[in-house]
């Protein structure tokens, strides 16, 4: 009896790397032209860690802390600018959220009410402040408020949107079923399903307002951005530093509360599931997954260094 | 009295669900509704009370047409109507409470029910309803923390708290283990009988139906292909539904025993 040869199938040719290295390649060269056409001086990176030093013991060796008063105060406003705004953007975004989500609205109002908030969103509150707001309402916290509020508007209209376009449809196809009212059904069939991850945006928009109220008092907005402009414009270091100090630690108990909150609103809402006497059916047994929540929990991990 | 006449449902894409239907249920009954899955039977349910609309035909309930009301007055119709569903369709993040007052909301004013106020003549009736499926100590807590008999019987509270004439069942146990299924068609068994509401059940499983089922109606390709009283349905009948001979995932028991 002979051996007989069994013929094995063919062995597949490796795939190209062609592709893979023009992409490389590309990327290389994107970096070169960019380094060399921004003109950095890169030598004066060298003594980068001589400035630094030399600045950070202008600044907090030791801050004027005669300047805390003022500092904290300027502080106060820029968060009150923030929280300001985020309720604006909250109370404007919720309807127009609806408005925008495909499965409770209708086609054409959703992709009109979206492409507007597209368009509020293409514009930084920076721009905002200083080619809307400045001109109408004077330098001051009221146009940084408003630029925050509107810009605002934009991405948390759009995250409600996804929120709503998320929801578990049977509550609703049983609250239509009672006989309710359109009104009624978004209220008991939509809004619970919705509210936490909502209430959750719109805490991390404010820790991001935060950020941005801080920015927007370099151009004339008020708050503690304005107090840094102005210090840093006198070279009075050690006036600034405080400002920093005070920016820092604000900012980081800010988001500390904030990413609590949301924490507990987060996995608060249903996160515990008795399945008890439901059959293994996963699909059924199973909060249905939806993006909207995998992104909500997602944000409610999210860190302080997101702005 | 629910009256189908020449009934037809055609889904877009051409599926016909339900074909030239005709049938009468009159008020006080405990109807189970056996079939295939896409036999119909879930559009046969829902066109009693509007949610699916008719391509053809009529149906009335109480003389008054499901096909043509719109608005308002397709509202009150459904507002006499209970609904409960397979997977319970509960709003999971609130109370079982604010789930059972979803029954109240046709008899609510608009501004009261977006605020939250409900008339305590409204509470009163939701705890009423959760108290008749025994579950009134959970009024509080929040619908996701409930086991899956629990929360059908929410469901169940929800129908009961609209003060229905009829209540539409699909298929209410297939998420749910044999005893629970049992403890749930014992349930509206219990309200069929007690408060005379029509009972209209979707059910897969052959032994349930005949248990609980006190007129059988078979359902195939959106026909009716059999009407008649529990007792009568024998293997034969059961098997002439399903056009196909019956296996054990037919029956509840037998399903639970594998």
């Amino acid at each position: 009896m002979t051996a007989s040869v069994i013929p094995l199938p063919r062995r597949p040719e490796a795939p190209s790397r062609t592709k893979r290295n023009l992409t490389v390649l590309a990327t290389l060269a994107l970096l070169v032209w960019a380094l060399l056409s921004v003109d950095a001086e890169l030598d004066r990176l060298v003594d980068l860690p001589a400035r630094l030093a030399s600045m950070f013991d202008r600044m907090f060796l030791p801050p004027d802390w005669d300047y805390f008063g003022t500092a904290a105060a300027a502080m106060v406003a820029s968060i009150q600018m923030a929280w300001i705004g985020t309720l604006i953007g909250a109370v404007i975004s919720l309807p127009l959220g609806f408005f925008g989500a495909r499965n409770v609205s209708s086609g054409p109002v959703s992709n009109m009410v979206r492409l507007f908030l597209n368009a509020v969103r293409a514009f930084p509150e920076l721009v905002l402040a200083v080619v809307v707001f400045v001109p109408i309402a004077g330098l001051g916290p009221v146009a940084g408020t408003l630029a925050i509020g509107v810009h605002s508007v934009g991405t948390l209209g759009k995250l409600t949107a996804e929120a709503v376009e998320g929801i578990d449809p049977g509550p609703v196809e049983a609250a239509r079923a009672t006989g309710a009212r359109p009104l009624q059904v978004q209220r008991w069939g939509v809004i619970p399903q919705v509210l936490p991850e909502v209430v959750a945006f719109w805490l991390y928009r404010f820790e991001i307002n935060l950020r941005a109220a801080a920015v927007l008092g370099i151009v004339g907005a008020g708050g503690i951005g304005q107090i840094l402009s102005n210090t840093l414009e006198y070279r009075r270091f050690d006036k600034a530093g405080m400002a920093i100090l005070i920016i820092i630690v604000a900012t980081i108990l800010i988001d500390y509360i904030s990413g609590t909150v949301r924490r507990r609103i987060i996995e608060g809402s249903g996160a515990r599931r008795i399945q008890g006497d439901v059959l293994e059916q996963p699909e059924l047994v199973e909060v249905p997954a939806s993006p909207l929540s995998e992104r909500g929990r997602a944000m409610a991990r999210v860190d302080t260094d997101v702005g | 009295m629910i009256d189908f006449k020449n009934a037809s449902v055609t889904y877009p894409g051409g599926v016909h669900a339900l074909r030239d239907l005709t049938l009468q249920i009159p008020d006080g009954e405990m109807v189970v509704i056996v079939g295939l899955s896409g036999a119909g039977k879930s559009t046969l349910i829902r066109a009693i009370n509007g949610l699916v609309p008719l391509t053809g035909g009529d149906v009335t309930v109480d003389g008054k047409s499901v096909a043509k009301a719109r608005g308002g007055e397709l509202r009150r119709i459904r507002s006499r109507i209970g609904m409960i569903f397979q997977t319970f369709n509960l709003v999971k993040r609130t109370t079982v409470l604010n789930n059972v007052l979803m029954g109240r909301l046709h008899a609510t004013p608009t501004w009261r029910s977006l605020v939250g106020r409900y008339r305590p003549g409204d509470v009163e009736i939701a705890m009423r309803a959760l108290e008749r499926v025994g579950i009134v100590e959970k009024a509080y807590v929040r619908a996701a923390n409930l086991s899956g008999g629990q929360q059908q019987r929410v469901g169940i509270a929800r129908a009961l708290a609209q003060e229905p004439k009829i209540i539409l069942a699909d298929e209410p146990v297939a998420s749910l283990d044999p005893p629970t299924s049992h403890m749930v068609m014992r349930d509206l068994q219990r309200i069929n009988r007690e408060l005379g509401i029509t009972t209209i059940v979707n059910l897969h499983f052959l032994d349930l139906a005949k248990v609980y089922g006190d007129r059988i109606i078979g359902m195939r390709d959106g026909q009716l292909v059999y009407d008649g009283s529990g007792a009568q349905a024998d293997e034969n009948v059961f098997r002439d539904i399903y056009g196909r001979s019956l296996t054990a995932d037919d029956v509840l028991e037998a399903a639970a025993t594998r």
